[in-house]
């Protein structure tokens, strides 16, 4: 008995929110009937639901669903586990949640369907089933369309524009740190990396930009620096950012983020982002002469690296860039390691796992070695965020031929 | 039974739902709100009673989700239950604020009536109105491992074992904290801070 007992007592709560596999429902008001005890505390609990409930509306019986509610797609276009039902009790102009698709037990049915002639809890099955919840209340108030509350919300942060496939990973790591803005407030100082606070690494990401900016006919926005026109390109980069960097401290974050941010606008907006000729153009940046759409992708790739600095610093994890973009920067980082390696390098067959397969180096000569990396470590290896000693990799053959392609990679001081 | 057509516990698709929607793909967007509006407004009538006032809030939900992705932390839960909570914090604030404005009106005899009192509201429906704030209030500050299961055995319809399923916890964890967290309420009740709720108990 005891043990009957302890099991019911345990199972109360759920039979009162109506969480009770169907065949453990008859057990309760069975119980019921026969334990004073478990009675009074179930009718506490039941009641405790009941005001939960919010009973000023429940005598209201659920109306139909309003014609014409907004449309819902495909019952489950995202994340619902499995066949589960519906992902939404409630979400659809379905009055039932998902109706036959799962044999999943029904949601919330009754707790104790009536039979249980215990002191009464049992009897008041009441709470109306999950995916009547939704549609409560006497006919009145419309649904807002889907359009008006997604547009809404699509106005706190802007989307990214429609641009050329070649501008595509920009524009996504653009909005991907924007995303990531409101987590910084307050915390600016954070260290990231060298000896940026997180204010820095943005003001370091406008300058990275301008260099691109300028070539396609934009002003800078902050004040130029005044440098010797034999620096390598290199030493001329780094004396920008540390320019840049020191003129923003003296502002405001927001005034840093609204620069950059202008900036990048002003890139996703200027014909080269958006006609495939236009951006054909070759010019030189950063050393490499590239394609204006080759540097749009290495302005993605950085922006996608400093927000994934800056998320660490954090302690958030930034997702990779969606699998299109991924690759467009895999392969525009294999162009650059090759012309890196050289055509004298031994052969080594690079694959990149789930895609392509490249040879770089000699040509004409047998392949060396094989290696192969996942495309995000590839990433982060070319980035100068993995190690070429630790980096996850495969390799096959000629060890040294490997270690001259991992560290080259890693030494192309890409960003 | 053992629900096993939910052991897909945390699917990547979050994941990748987060991933999008980080990026600002707006399609991401529109999927969450296909898959999850239903729920939030749920959640949220639930609360206020008021179909246009969870109109407001899923607005309000899903334009955080947008602005503010990362709130969301995969790792720390599904995107269901974290949506639901949020409908739900949202909806006591709401409640709460008209009952300040409400009692605010009344003092000042001003005739603010924006909100619309559902019903005629005899004594006994306000007394229970208030009840139910207070639950809901209490729900809200309950500890998140309790509101979880709370939340998808009552809000979404889940079983207690479906709902242990869902968040990877064994069923008779999932049993104990809907006890413990449904016992809290109920205890809210029997000692309600504002002695004017008394008569109605």
């Amino acid at each position: 008995m005891t043990t009957e007992h302890d099991d019911v007592r345990n199972l109360l709560a759920a039979w009162a929110f109506g969480a009770l596999d169907p065949t453990e429902r008859h057990t309760v008001p069975q119980h019921l009937a026969e334990c004073e005890a478990c009675a009074t505390e179930a009718e506490r609990l039941h009641e405790t639901v009941r005001l939960l409930d919010n009973p000023a509306l429940a005598p209201t019986p659920a109306p139909e669903p309003p014609p014409g509610s907004a449309p819902v797609p495909a019952p489950d276009p995202a994340p619902g586990p499995g066949p589960e039902r519906g992902p939404a009790p409630g979400s659809g102009p379905a009055p039932e949640p998902a109706p036959g698709s799962a044999p999943a037990p029904e949601p919330a049915p009754e707790p104790a369907s009536g039979s249980g002639p215990a002191p009464d809890p049992g009897g008041a099955a009441r709470r109306p089933a999950a995916g009547v919840l939704a549609e409560p209340g006497p006919a009145g108030a419309a649904r807002r369309p889907a359009a008006d509350i997604l547009a809404a919300a699509r106005r706190t942060r802007p989307a990214s524009p429609r641009v050329a496939v070649h501008a595509v990973p920009y524009a996504a790591a653009v909005a991907g740190l924007r995303a990531l803005l409101p987590e910084m407030v307050g915390r600016w100082s954070t260290p990231v990396v060298h000896d940026w606070d997180v204010h820095a690494t943005v003001a370091h990401l406008l300058a990275a930009d301008e260099h691109l900016a300028r070539l396609v006919g934009l002003a800078p926005r902050v004040p130029p620096s005044r440098l010797p026109a034999d620096l390598s390109w290199t030493d001329a980069w780094e004396r920008r950012t540390a320019d840049v960097i020191a003129h923003e401290h003296g502002r405001a974050p927001e005034e840093t983020v609204a620069d950059w941010a202008a900036q990048a606008d002003g890139l996703l907006a200027v014909p080269e982002a958006h006609d495939p000729e236009r951006a054909a153009r070759a010019v030189e940046l950063m050393g490499l002469r590239l394609p204006v759409a080759d540097h749009y992708l290495g302005r993605a790739f950085e922006t996608w690296m400093h927000t994934d600095d800056i998320g660490r610093a954090l302690g958030l994890v930034v997702p990779p860039p969606p699998e299109r973009h991924l690759w467009q920067l895999v392969r525009l980082a294999v162009r650059v390691l090759g012309i890196a390696l050289g055509p004298t390098a031994p052969p080594v067959l690079l694959s990149v796992t789930g895609g392509e397969e490249w040879v770089l180096g000699a040509e004409g000569e047998p392949v060396r070695a094989e290696l192969a990396l996942d495309a995000y470590d590839f990433c982060l290896l070319v980035g100068g965020r993995h190690d070429p000693g630790t980096v996850p990799a495969n390799a096959t053959g000629d060890a040294a031929a490997v270690r001259n392609v991992l560290e080259r990679a890693a030494s192309l001081a890409w960003l | 039974m053992e629900s096993t057509e939910n052991a897909s516990v945390q699917p990547p698709a979050d994941t990748e739902l987060h991933r999008r929607l980080v990026y600002g793909d707006e399609s991401a967007l529109a999927e969450a709100y296909a898959a999850y509006g239903g729920l939030v407004r749920a959640v949220a009538v639930r609360v206020t009673r008021s179909p246009g006032a969870a109109e407001d809030v899923a607005q309000e939900v899903f334009a955080q989700l947008w602005s503010r992705p990362y709130a969301f932390d995969a790792r720390r839960g599904s995107l269901r239950t974290w949506l639901s909570l949020l409908a739900h914090r949202r909806a006591v604030d709401y409640v709460r604020s008209e009952e300040r404005h409400r009692k605010d009106a009344r003092a000042d005899d001003s005739a603010l009536h924006a909100i619309p009192e559902p019903g005629p509201g005899p004594d006994e429906t306000v007394v229970d109105r208030e009840r139910s704030l207070l639950l809901h209030t209490a729900l809200a500050e309950l500890p998140p491992h309790q509101r979880e299961v709370v939340h998808l055995a009552y809000f979404a319809g889940r079983t207690y074992r479906q709902a242990a399923v869902e968040l990877g916890i064994p069923e008779g964890t999932a049993k104990t904290r809907l006890r413990t967290a449904l016992r809290t309420l109920a205890e809210t009740l029997a000692d309600p801070p504002d002695p004017a709720l008394e008569r109605g108990a």
